[in-house]
């Protein structure tokens, strides 16, 4: 994904402003800012669900305008921070739909695809659930069966918005570790807007901060562990403990 | 943040600048009213020189004519302003939430079967008729108050008591002129006697409503910090509603169904700046006085002698709904959830079963409609006993026929409820049945008396003509399903109130109208049964063809585009599809019928959720309804034969109603 002058303004207000930079084929980027900070915005970008209003966003050399939706939905996959309710769906079912830039509107749901949905729904321990209806899961557990319907949409770049802040810790770990795990195994890029620092830290590889609609930092994940660092990101005076057991260190919040 | 202070110094004078304008245009339009009759008033001088027509006309018809107009728009507009900020919903108004049409229904039962009643307790019929609507609309969306579904549920409500005073008409026709009339809205007057008691009636509702302005201010943060803010929500909300229907009530007694002020009123209200309820409140009742006042003085001055039977209230809603159209956009009605099709309510049958069972029952219940009958003499016999030529002549093609359409406008139904993600959408509620009542209506009053072919050919272009508008004004939003709605509802209100005001003419032709109306398949031709049977398998088998992006756009545009499903395209394609069904089914059964409502639901609660099995099933169901539909029309007041449409709608409607408050509990909110 190379971003070129990208900026973004409703009713006058401007949200995104000049940003240019490359997203890496592989490997997990976090996005990290405050809130307002355009974050979700610019994965909505990304994603095509929005486009921008300067700037030209370009993904494997070519514009996203020229993608055609079907080509696009096969790169590249987006959970969107709400996911809708999903009512009157079974977990199998939902997973299913990830198919559909594979096979389209008409065509054979065939044995490939069978795997596929089979494959993420193992991956997410998700079996056990697959005839329950989507509505009557837990918040943890529907998260995972978007996450599975990602999956079986075998995209090259996955695009997830929040993905773990409705979450208790747990949930937040495994869902994470499935990230990473996905990005690992299948070489596939995944861009996460993440609220929580220190899960950012640990299982992105690298992070990009935004402030104000601008790009202020972008390194890898440890590089951003620093004091300064942290203020200049959230505004807010946080120190850094070292966490010898996970071989890292840990912010926290100094006022 | 000087930018927003500017502004709001801009909005502070919004609603005056808007007052004084209306004011300035209603005033040039009343002197031009009155300039001739004052003059001569004064330069006769006073009563006592005998009888003066101009003088007693000036004094006993136009003068309490304008002042009517006054209250009525201002009574209206604050039982808009009330019932839009107690649902926090921007689209509430006594036209949308049906309040209007439960009063005219009610006063008409009341002047057709015990017109005694009318005489002391005219308000009385009405408020019963108001309340009675407003608490059907009520159950059918239960707790869930989003914009949309509380205006749906109205206009099916609507749509309803409209079906029912139509029977009434068709079956006592001497009335049908002072009904439809009085039932459009007619302003006119002959004494100062209504208009005085209308005006103590709307000062004494005042007094409560003064003391509600300041607990329906926090309305406004929602009903749990309300709550917390020390108000009963619950009680609140009852007697706001409670008001504002009988202030509406209290109207539509005077003067009948004013359609649209209540709902453009508060909207100008809002829009020119009035922001807190109070302000709403009063300036909404100012604005909508004006605007009917506007409205009334200027038809008086266009339509001269004739205006005392051009109802103001339909030309109200003619040139109210293009505004309606206008001003939507600006509106942010999208601030809630969408109501989601919640399919778990069921028997849970096995998938197959479920089909099976489906398909056996249509079977039953065609082989019912074609063979069991009444004889010549009117006993019930399970086969015709004068031969097969009579079940081959008269009872297979009309059978076939409301078949096909119910087959049409059900699966319509099903696709226009996946698509828009909302249980009560239907083809009745996009427009495209009102636009063909339009182009028959039209053609009846151009062309004179047409064939049952010419009219198929009006209502199929009135239909299109209906879809290429809601397409039109659809592109800009990417066609989405609200907004198209909201189109649909306007335009429906448009075409009925020209359909009202052509009507209120007290041409006979209105009466052949109402029979096409009323959707009758008496008489239907064999080729017309094979033309709908043709017709109706192409156009389900190819709504087949888009089953997977029926079962992905619920999931709502954003998911949608996230798979590659092309969403403009996919849902002009769907859209397209829906039109073309409705439009062919509508010249066989009217447009009255409740079946692209009924029939998925009644799939629905077999428990069947596929899209592929789903759509069959609904054309099924829809079907069925339509032949039971047609069966109960040909016999049960044999050898009278009623309309079929009347009928679908007679008997489905209750039914769906009883099907739509079962559902309440599969809420996850």
């Amino acid at each position: 994904m190379q971003l070129e002058g990208i900026g973004f303004e409703i009713a006058g207000t401007r949200i995104l402003k000049e940003l240019t930079l490359d997203f890496p084929d592989r490997g997990v980027s976090g996005l990290v800012g405050q809130s307002g900070s355009g974050k979700s915005t610019l994965l909505k970008i990304l994603a095509r669900q929005q486009a921008p209003t300067h700037g030209t966003v370009s993904f494997n050399g070519k514009p996203l305008h020229v993608w055609t939706e079907r080509e696009f939905a096969r790169q590249v996959a987006y959970l969107p921070q709400h996911t809708p309710l999903a009512a009157g769906l079974t977990v199998r079912e939902l997973v299913e739909l990830g198919r559909y830039p594979w096979h389209g509107a008409l065509g054979r749901f065939g044995a490939k695809d069978r795997e596929n949905v089979d494959e993420a729904l193992s991956l997410t321990s998700m079996e056990s659930f697959a005839d329950r209806f989507v509505d009557t899961l837990s918040g943890g557990e529907r998260q995972r069966a978007w996450l599975a319907m990602l999956i079986a949409q075998d995209a090259k770049l996955l695009l997830l918005d929040e993905p773990i802040s409705s979450l208790d810790v747990a949930h937040q770990v495994s869902v994470m570790k499935l990230v990473t795990r996905l990005s690992r195994d299948r070489g596939a890029g995944v861009i996460v807007v993440i609220h929580e620092i220190n899960m950012a830290a640990r299982f992105c590889d690298q992070i990009v901060a935004l402030k104000g609609g601008r790009m202020i930092a972008r390194g890898p994940a440890e590089s951003f562990m620093t004091p300064e660092r942290l203020q200049q990101i959230y505004d807010v005076a946080m120190g850094v403990v070292p966490a010898p057991e996970i071989g890292g260190t840990i912010a926290y919040v100094r006022e | 943040m000087s930018a927003t202070e500017k502004l709001g110094d801009a909005r502070a004078h919004g609603p005056l600048t808007l007052s004084l304008a209306l004011a300035a245009l209603a005033a040039g339009s009343v002197w031009i009213l009155l300039a001739t009759p004052v003059s001569h008033a004064l330069a006769h001088g006073n009563a006592t020189n005998g009888y003066d027509v101009v003088r007693m006309v000036l004094v006993y018809a136009t003068l309490p004519r304008l002042a009517m107009a006054l209250l009525c728009g201002a009574g209206l507009a604050a039982a808009g302003a009330i019932l839009q900020q107690v649902l926090l919903n921007p689209l509430a108004s006594p036209t949308t939430l049906g309040v209007d049409a439960g009063a005219r229904l009610a006063l008409a039962l009341a002047t057709l079967f015990t017109p005694s009643l009318l005489g002391f307790g005219r308000d009385a019929v009405a408020l019963f008729g108001s309340a009675a609507s407003t608490v059907l609309v009520f159950a059918l969306v239960r707790r869930t108050f989003s914009a949309i579904s509380i205006v749906l549920a109205g206009l099916v409500v609507s749509l309803y008591c409209g079906a029912l005073s139509a029977m009434l008409i068709l079956v006592k026709d001497r009335y049908l002129a002072s009904l439809f009339i009085w039932g459009s809205g007619s302003l006119s007057q002959q004494s100062w006697e209504p208009t005085i008691a209308l005006a103590w009636r709307l000062a004494i509702i005042a007094i409560p409503l003064a003391f509600l302005v300041r607990p329906l201010t926090l309305m406004e943060l929602g009903d749990e910090s309300a709550r917390s803010l020390g108000i009963s929500v619950e009680r609140l909300r009852f007697l706001a509603i409670a008001i504002a229907v009988v202030l509406s009530a209290l109207v539509t007694s005077a003067v009948g169904v004013i359609g649209f002020i209540g709902l453009v009123a508060p909207i100008l209200a809002r829009l020119s700046g009035a922001r807190r309820f109070g302000e709403r409140l009063l300036w909404s009742s100012l604005i909508g006085a004006l605007l009917l006042l506007l409205t009334d003085a200027t038809l008086q001055n266009l339509a001269g002698f004739s205006s005392e039977f051009l109802p103001t209230g339909a030309v109200t809603a003619l040139l109210a709904s293009p505004l309606v159209l206008l001003l939507l956009p600006k509106l942010k009605t999208a601030t809630r959830p969408p109501l989601q099709i919640s399919p778990r309510v069921g028997f849970a049958m096995p998938r197959s079963l479920a089909v099976t069972v489906a398909f056996a029952a249509f079977a039953i219940l065609v082989a019912l409609a074609i063979f069991a009958g009444r004889s010549s003499t009117g006993t019930w016999q399970l086969f015709p006993s004068n031969g097969w030529a009579d079940v081959f002549a008269w009872r297979l093609p009309r059978t076939a026929a409301a078949a096909a359409a119910g087959a049409l406008l059900g699966t319509a139904g099903l696709i226009l409820q996946r698509l828009t993600n909302n249980e009560m959408a239907s083809p009745e509620v996009l427009g495209v049945s009102a636009g063909a009542i339009f182009a028959v209506a039209v053609s009846l009053f151009v062309f004179g008396n047409v064939k049952t072919v010419q009219e198929g050919i009006a209502s199929a272009i009135g239909g299109f003509a209906v879809l290429a508008l809601i397409l039109l004004l659809g592109r800009r939003s990417g066609f989405a399903p609200e907004r198209v709605l909201l189109a649909g509802i306007a335009l429906s209100a448009l075409i009925d109130a020209i359909v009202g005001v052509l009507s209120a003419a007290g041409d006979p032709r209105a009466v052949l109208l109402l029979g096409w109306m009323s959707g009758s398949t008496n008489g239907t031709a064999a080729a017309t049964a094979i033309q709908a049977g043709l017709g109706a398998a192409v156009l389900v088998a190819a709504s087949l063809l888009f089953f997977r992006w029926l079962t992905i756009l619920p999931l709502g545009g954003a998911q949608a585009r996230a798979l590659g499903v092309p969403l403009g395209h996919s849902r002009f394609m769907l859209l397209l599809l829906a039109a073309v069904m409705t439009a062919a089914a509508t010249p066989i059964i009217g447009p009255l019928t409740f079946v692209g409502l009924m029939a998925p639901h009644i799939v629905l609660v077999t428990g069947i959720r596929r899209v592929l099995p789903a759509l069959l099933c609904t054309a099924a169901a829809g079907a069925g309804v339509m032949v039971l539909a047609d069966w109960i029309a040909r016999t049960i007041a044999f050898p009278l034969q009623l309309p079929t449409g009347l009928v679908a709608a007679m008997v489905g409607a209750p039914f769906l109603m009883v099907l739509l408050s079962r559902r309440g509990t599969a809420y996850a909110t």
